[in-house]
């Protein structure tokens, strides 16, 4: 039967502790304009967990520009693609910073060649040019998977012995923060899930 | 003419819809990689190998309204090629674009790509192409973004978890793991069993955990 959207709980989003200082504007504007649930925690692989099975990363443009950074992104993705059945990279327009003029965005056959090989690796691009745009997708991916039926269902803040029991999953090579909360929620204790 | 279904294209090649003849894309891209014109490929533009294909938007298709979307909507029902739309994202037409990243990324599942001009679109095809080729050729451990399957060592982990047990550092975890072997028969273990390994303060504790 279709339930309208609004009678189930808004769609809850993870994000990595690290995103407070790094993206301040997208936090406050998924709670504040778009009315989620935001869970900060300590993430440690990507910077969003938008449901049980997506990813997603907010990387800069001028991150992809560099071949410098390349290295630490692709290990960066692959330890999530063995965590996550699905992973989005949202690229975000570098902020002009007070006194500066826009700088001007000079395309490297570098860029591209990140660009084609993200495609090859089936994850999803987002091109965002401000915070609050990236929280807009992050809000659109969050009702998507909702839709979908893979959004975060289980209590994102176990307390006292549950959050024990957490630390415990999350140690779990390759267990995502969202199966681990999952585990928790489903099972009565540790014994039940290893039997 | 819909005509989206695959082609074959020749190894290292590009196959390119008569109509951009003579182009800017079609210009910068002779000389880097080997481009054929045909007629007849419908909705597609380039053709990159045999299951890859990019279908190109043009600002004045973005302002000019809804067209390019239909378009978008019959290679997707038509064709089970991946289609990469290249989109040319000027600012005249950047109003429109996160409208269309939602409705390409987020609806249709395809893969959009902002270039600002032809130049750029024809420098990512050089990139998109040279993938492809990478892709036929099986040397898919090239790119950097696919994982490669390598096993991984189950010890050092599994210590790492029984020491999320209260009150069971370094030392115990390991005389656990020596005498129980697996979280599995730790999990079933007795408090007596316990006791033979750690005390009776700990063997309590890790009972109720």
């Amino acid at each position: 039967s279709w339930t309208p959207l609004e009678h189930s709980p808004s769609p809850c989003i993870l994000a990595d502790s690290r995103e407070i200082s790094s993206g301040p504007g997208v936090i406050s504007c998924l709670r504040a304009v778009h009315g989620l649930r935001v869970q900060v925690c300590s993430l440690g692989t990507s910077d969003y967990i938008v449901s049980n099975r997506l990813a997603v990363d907010r990387v800069f443009q001028s991150e992809l520009q560099s071949p410098g950074n390349r290295n630490k992104l692709s290990q960066r993705l692959q330890r999530l693609q063995g965590v996550f059945e699905r992973i989005c990279v949202i690229v975000e327009t570098d902020r002009v910073r007070p006194g500066e003029t826009s700088r001007f965005f000079q395309r490297t056959q570098h860029y591209d060649g990140v660009l084609s090989a993200l495609v090859q690796a089936g994850i999803k691009i987002l091109f965002s040019s401000c915070q609050e745009e990236t929280a807009a997708m992050l809000k659109e991916l969050a009702l998507l998977e909702h839709r979908k039926d893979a959004a975060i269902q289980a209590p994102t803040e176990p307390e006292g012995h549950r959050r024990d029991i957490l630390n415990f999953y999350l140690s779990i090579p390759n267990l995502s923060y969202g199966a681990a909360l999952n585990l928790c929620h489903s099972f009565g204790s540790i014994t039940a899930v290893a039997n | 003419p819909v005509t989206a279904g695959s082609i074959v294209v020749p190894y290292g090649h590009v196959i390119g819809n008569e109509k951009w003849r003579g182009s800017e894309v079609a210009q910068r891209l002779q000389g880097k990689v080997r481009l054929i014109f045909e007629d007849g490929l419908g909705l597609v533009d380039f053709h990159l190998s045999n299951r890859t294909c990019i279908l190109l938007i043009s600002e004045v298709d973005l302002v000019a309204g809804d067209e390019f979307k239909r378009r978008l909507v019959r290679f997707r029902n038509a064709s089970s090629l991946r289609g990469i739309v290249i989109v040319e994202k000027t600012q005249i037409s950047d109003q429109y674009y996160s409208g269309v990243q939602k409705f390409v990324v987020l609806e249709l599942g395809m893969v959009l790509l902002p270039v600002a001009n032809q130049g750029e679109a024809s420098q990512l095809i050089v990139q998109l192409v040279s993938f492809c080729v990478r892709e036929q050729s099986r040397e898919r451990g090239v790119n950097p973004f696919l994982r490669k399957q390598r096993a991984q060592l189950a010890e050092p982990a599994v210590l790492q978890a029984v020491q999320h047990i209260p009150g069971v550092g370094k030392t115990k975890a390991l005389l656990l793991l020596q005498h129980f072997g697996s979280i599995h028969r730790l999990c079933n273990a007795s408090i007596s069993e316990l006791e033979q390994v750690v005390g009776q303060t700990v063997a309590q504790q890790i009972y109720t955990f």
